[in-house]
């Protein structure tokens, strides 16, 4: 049960708040998730640290070449942020299709990255970004690629008893690349995805410079295909080469059965599919033609 | 049980409270203040039937705890408008059949306002992103979303 | 078509305004003072013998009042839904379970629940009951359930009556003519095998119940019954009370229903009850959204079968009908919703030979019950797409082989009452025209991916719920010294406008403006008996007992006006509140009711119907796109096409409509309870369970046809249940005419329509 609620107004207090707590406090920030895991019994700290009033929090900015995502800006900010809508599309088409409005509106993107469920759409958009994390303790910050914060199925690397994270950082795209985001859900609001897709890709001279490809839920956090992305690393763009990039992620995928997001084998039959769109999206915004 | 103090303001009043930390904003509004407009349908967040207004953007009540308000404005549907003198969107939500069991409504109708507060026109997706996260079992949402776009245009034309 | 004032306008709702301003009481917003808070103890088990069970621990942390279990609670047995207090022998109700028992059938069935100062301290004392549970091995398959060697989920004994292996109530059998003949006869037989599924009611405000028991024994209980009549009789059962000792009501708001409350709110009426009587303090029990989910009557899944025989132009020689419902782990309506999907399966088309037989079974799901349609969207969804397949198979428009088969006014039909009005073909027509149904089978290129595609179903159902149980109202109108006027009727409002729609049919008869009219529903204490809120009732049953009490009213006030006037009744009228003879003599009603209180009379009327029973009509048009490359199917155009009889309020009209079109757009494409081997649910929250939302609307119109039944309040026909009747077969309809699969089972999710497309493709 909860005996305090801290609402410190720095980084620095939060972490103090933190240590003297000494692993019994949860941070909070919109508090999507943490009020319903605690609703439900599965976490029960002694006392909430509510990050949402430090300052700097709230920020999304330009940084040279990267775009900067404070640990408070919600899903909402970034959907409608119109750097973000420029330079990071398929971000803002990915926080665009968490839950609801009422969701977006003080859910986190770093709360969606530390909640580190597998199909999480802000993160799974992070991860095609090669977005990096931020990470601040008593003893000072160190940076994390988001890809690598997984420990597991709602686990995360991120020691909450004692780290915070405090920004998300990736470059902003130049106008010869671009990006997508795909979702596949039963209905437009309020669902857990049963599939989602992004998309992040450079194009050079009618030809795939990189790309990286991200899908969920089909492992313990997004995972990269791999597999799809060497494919067209290099390679001329042509729908040929983007059909058969699509089809290795639905070979290397392994969605498992699931009552709520329907069977493995349906999955990876129309993962291909979303990759496929996906692709066309963002070689067409990259300025690519197929 | 350990009591802490939280003062914010509701529906343009200050008020000071003791408050039990593990109550939401939902519990402290119908069981202690007694405003059981704002109704509750799932307690996560996941129905929206107790939206409230929260410094200007809709949330869901029963995923707030209490003590994140501290500070901040909080309006409820009993905030907004009453029967000598009701806001566009309660008449339109009256006049044009969108209440039927009317569970949904006061969230429905907080939801709407925290778009028509912003957006004097909304297009009809705009109105559907905010009404989205509202379940309604009863209308279909066909007569809610012709009422939004009545009280937006009377909104416009006041 | 005769002028009204009143009737058929689309006055303002009685209780717009206190829900729009967030002042409508509902009974989750109840407090008293001392009020305790109650709590379940759930089973975790399928099947299940409770061995041992100790409260002790939990009744000894501090703020818990009371813990009740089978050990220390009543254990008469009842049947939760209504159908106990108007089962008509020589039909028996099914009373099959108690409030705890010491056998649990299904996860979720109640095992013990807790009495507290605080929803929170009730919670936790629930942790601290030690239940020692045997397990009994479960079944959850209808078709299994009723083999030989199924585990027996109730024995047959008093009150449970049993008619074959786990089979509750009766089996069904309704014959016209010799099917078997008409297959004879037939040029084209279609023999098709359907599956529906669990779907949910996931009506916005959970069940809940506050009881209180005072000192002399009398008993109060708010709920969010759909019936506080039989509610009462069901309670004055369970606690041995009398019931004129019980006194149910709404407080007055029900935030929905379609059929899950009707009798108890599942089980909150008597734990509240029980409670209240143990602590001697106002118990209040509100369902949590998973308990609702997993622990209060859901539609029946289960297995439909149609056999249809055509002549080849197309005249339907036989309709043969087959239904098993999964009634779950408790009776509720089991035995009338199978009745239900013969009756109006078999209702629709005129065939000379018909046969229907079909059962309900127990299994360890969660209880079945009734769900606005009750039994009827089950049957059509298979009898509509195996005349969409007829249609093809003969090579005929599927518009115009409905239109030569529906049934017409005269036609035999299995139904016990007459047909005496149908709009169908109109509503066929002008569904058609809105639709574009000219276009069908033009709408895509070869190679699309994204496909579109047009379809329509159609459909019948009742007004009320005779003859598949007792039906009859009972109204009280009064008009008060100052002549307003004050109606009195038993059934809720759980949102479908009832209290508007009353109060309508009381000013139009005794000729006053709605600001005069006020009404009291759904409480035992000051309405008169009446069987509640379903089966499309309230207008149809109730509206003709208003109506009845307003005309006897009405005429006593123009008796007494008469008489002060001393000009001869025939000659006087009432219209907005003023009583009107020849010439300009005229005393308003305020004046005439002014004057008869003062010498000792006030004008009363009661009103008792037993009704007879009228068809709706309905055509349903969907047009769709599907992705083929994922299954999904997206819906662009819903056209619901009604003959209500006379709307009598069309705006409310329309609301019921287009609320059943998107329950049936869920129930087609999205809706679904499943249950694990376990026999968990695993759409247990709003977030696993697929209601559709704002955003997934398509565009939705409703048409309403009025051909007005003559047995009819004004000519008006049931509407509460008809939205959904025929949408998912509508749906299934255009999605073949989009890509060509015929789907045979529900909800026709993205993937179910995926692998069709694949076996399609394969063949």
């Amino acid at each position: 049960m909860l005996k305090d609620y801290l609402l410190p107004a720095s980084v620095d207090e939060a972490l103090q708040n933190l240590q003297a707590y000494s692993g019994k406090a949860a941070i909070i920030a919109g508090g999507t998730d943490i009020m319903v895991n605690m609703a439900e019994g599965k976490v029960s700290p002694e006392a909430l640290i509510d990050i949402s009033r430090i300052g700097e929090f709230k920020q999304i900015e330009e940084e040279g070449e990267f775009i900067k995502l404070g640990a408070g800006v919600t899903h909402t900010q970034a959907a409608r942020s119109p750097l973000i809508r420029e330079k990071a599309l398929v971000l803002a088409q990915a926080c665009r299709e968490v839950g609801s409005l009422q969701i977006r509106n003080v859910g986190t993107l770093v709360g969606n990255v530390v909640s580190a469920q597998p199909a999480a759409d802000a993160a799974v958009a992070l991860v095609a970004l090669e977005a990096i994390a931020e990470i601040a303790d008593l003893q000072g910050k160190r940076e994390e690629p988001v890809e690598e914060l997984y420990a597991g199925i709602g686990a995360c690397k991120v020691d909450c008893r004692s780290q915070l994270v405090t920004a998300l950082r990736f470059k902003a795209l130049s106008p010869n690349q671009g990006s997508a985001f795909k979702r596949l859900a039963k209905r437009k609001a309020l669902a857990l995805p049963m599939l989602n897709v992004a998309v992040v890709l450079s194009l050079k001279e009618g030809a795939f410079e990189w790309v990286r490809i991200v899908m969920a839920p089909v492992g313990p956090g997004p995972v990269r295909a791999t597999a799809s992305e060497n494919i067209l690393a290099g390679a001329s763009v042509s729908p040929e080469i983007i059909e058969k990039a699509a089809a290795a992620a639905r070979e290397q995928a392994a969605p498992r059965d699931s009552a709520l997001r329907g069977s493995a084998a349906y999955r990876r039959d129309v993962l291909k599919v979303l990759v496929r769109r996906a692709l066309q999206d963002a070689v067409s915004q990259a300025g690519g033609s197929l | 049980m350990s009591k802490l103090k939280v003062a914010f303001q509701l529906n343009d009043k200050d008020v000071a409270l003791s408050v039990d930390p593990n109550d939401t904003l939902l519990d402290v509004l119908r069981g202690q203040l007694n405003l059981t407009g704002t109704k509750k349908g799932c307690g996560k967040g996941e129905c929206g039937a107790c939206t409230v207004i929260l410094d200007g953007e809709a949330v869901n009540a029963c995923l707030i705890p209490i003590m994140k308000v501290m500070g901040r404005s909080v309006q409820t549907i009993e905030g907004i408008g009453d029967e000598k003198n009701l806001h566009p969107l309660q008449e339109a939500f009256i006049d044009k059949g969108a209440i039927q069991c009317g569970y949904c409504t006061p969230g429905m109708i907080m939801s709407s306002k925290a778009l028509l507060d912003k957006t004097k026109s909304p297009t009809q997706s705009e109105i559907r992103e905010a009404i989205a996260g509202n379940i309604c079992r009863c209308t279909g949402y066909v007569k809610i979303e012709e009422a939004v776009q009545a009280a937006a245009e009377k909104m416009r034309d006041s | 078509m005769k002028e009204y004032q009143v009737v058929g306008k689309s006055v303002r709702r009685l209780d717009a305004l206190e829900k729009a301003t967030g002042m409508g009481t509902f009974t989750t917003d109840l407090a008293l003072p001392g009020m305790l808070y109650a709590k379940v103890l759930r089973s975790p088990h399928a099947h299940a013998r409770i061995v041992k069970i100790d409260t002790g621990r939990a009744e000894q942390l501090p703020g818990v009042e009371a813990v009740a279990c089978f050990k220390n609670t009543t254990r008469v047995k009842f049947n939760h839904s209504a159908t106990m207090t108007f089962t008509v022998p020589p039909m028996e109700a099914v009373l099959d379970e108690c409030i705890y028992d010491d056998v649990v059938r299904y996860v979720g069935d109640e095992v013990a629940a807790v009495a507290a100062v605080s929803e929170r301290i009730a919670e936790e004392a629930l942790a601290l009951i030690d239940v020692e549970y045997e397990l009994l091995p479960a079944v959850f398959d209808p078709v299994k359930a009723m083999e030989p060697d199924a585990p027996d989920i109730h024995i047959k004994k008093a009150g449970c009556f049993l008619c074959g292996k786990n089979i509750p109530g009766e089996k069904i059998h309704l014959a016209l003519g010799n099917v078997e003949e008409g297959f004879k006869e037939s040029d084209v037989i279609i023999e098709e095998t359907f599956y529906l599924p669990v779907q949910k009611q996931a009506q916005l405000e959970t069940q809940a119940a506050l009881a209180t028991v005072s000192n002399n024994g009398d008993i109060t209980v708010w709920s969010t019954t759909q019936t506080p009549h039989p509610t009462r009789q069901i309670l004055s059962h369970i606690f041995q009370i009398p019931q004129s000792k019980i006194r149910v009501l709404n407080p007055p708001y029900i935030g929905g229903g379609f059929g899950v409350r009707i009798g108890l709110s599942a089980k909150a009426e008597p734990i509240a009850v029980d409670l209240a009587m143990k602590t001697k303090k106002p118990v209040k029990i509100v369902y949590d959204r998973k308990e609702d989910f997993t622990s209060t009557d859901t539609r029946h899944s289960g297995i439909v079968t149609v056999k249809l025989g055509a002549k080849k132009d197309g005249t339907f020689q036989a309709l043969q009908l087959k239904g098993l419902l999964n009634t779950g782990a408790y009776c509720s309506f089991g035995a009338e919703t199978i009745g239900v999907l013969g009756a109006m399966g078999l209702s629709v088309y005129r065939a000379p030979h018909m046969l229907y037989t079909g059962n309900s079974v127990y299994t360890n799901i969660t209880p079945a019950g009734a769900f606005r349609g009750f039994g009827n969207p089950q049957a059509m969804f298979a009898i509509e797409t195996v005349v969409d397949m007829m249609a093809e198979r003969l090579g005929m428009d599927a518009k115009e082989l409905r239109l030569k088969n529906i049934i017409k006014p005269g036609d035999p039909w299995i139904l016990p009452y007459s047909c005496q009005s149908t709009g169908l073909a109109e509503c066929i027509e002008k569904g058609a025209k809105e639709i574009g149904w000219e276009r069908r089978g033009t709408l895509n290129k070869p190679g699309d991916t994204l496909r579109r595609g047009i379809g329509m179903a159609v459909g019948t159902h009742v007004s009320d719920a005779w003859p598949f149980c007792g039906d009859f109202s009972n109204a009280y109108v009064t008009i008060q010294a100052d002549g307003s006027v004050h109606v009195a009727s038993g059934v809720p409002d759980m949102g479908t406008g009832t209290r508007t729609t009353l109060g309508q049919f009381a000013a139009e008869v005794i000729g006053v403006g709605m600001e005069h009219v006020s009404v009291t529903i759904a409480d035992t204490q000051s309405t008169p008996f009446d069987i509640g809120s379903h089966a499309s009732r309230t207008c149809y049953v109730a509206g003709q007992a208003v109506m009845k009490a307003a005309t006897e009213a009405r005429g006593y006030a123009l008796a007494y006006a008469a008489n002060m006037l001393n000009e001869p009744l025939e000659d006087l009228t009432i219209l907005d509140a003023v009583v009107f003879c020849r010439g300009d003599r005229k005393l308003t009603l305020a004046e005439v009711a002014r004057h008869a209180h003062l010498h000792n009379e006030q004008f009363i009327g009661v009103g008792k119907v037993i009704p007879q029973n009228a068809p709706p009509w309905l055509a349903h048009f969907a047009e769709v796109e599907v992705d083929t490359e994922t299954g999904q199917v997206r819906l662009l155009k819903m056209v619901a096409a009604h003959d209500v009889g006379k709307a009598i309020n069309p705006v409310i009209v329309e609301g019921q409509l287009q609320g059943g079109v998107v329950q049936g757009m869920g129930y087609a494409l999205s809706e679904e309870v499943i249950f694990d081997r376990e026999g968990r649910s695993q759409h247990d929250a709003y977030h696993k369970y697929m209601l559709l939302t704002a955003e997934d609307m398509p565009e939705i119109k409703a048409i309403i046809v009025e051909a007005e039944d003559p047995t009819g309040p004004c000519g008006a026909k049931g509407v509460g249940e008809t939205g959904q009747v025929a949408t998912a077969p509508a749906i299934a309809s255009a999605i073949y005419d989009a890509v060509g699969v015929r789907m045979k089972q529900l909800p026709m999710t993205e993937e179910r329509v995926f692998q069709a497309l694949q076996e399609l493709q394969k063949r």
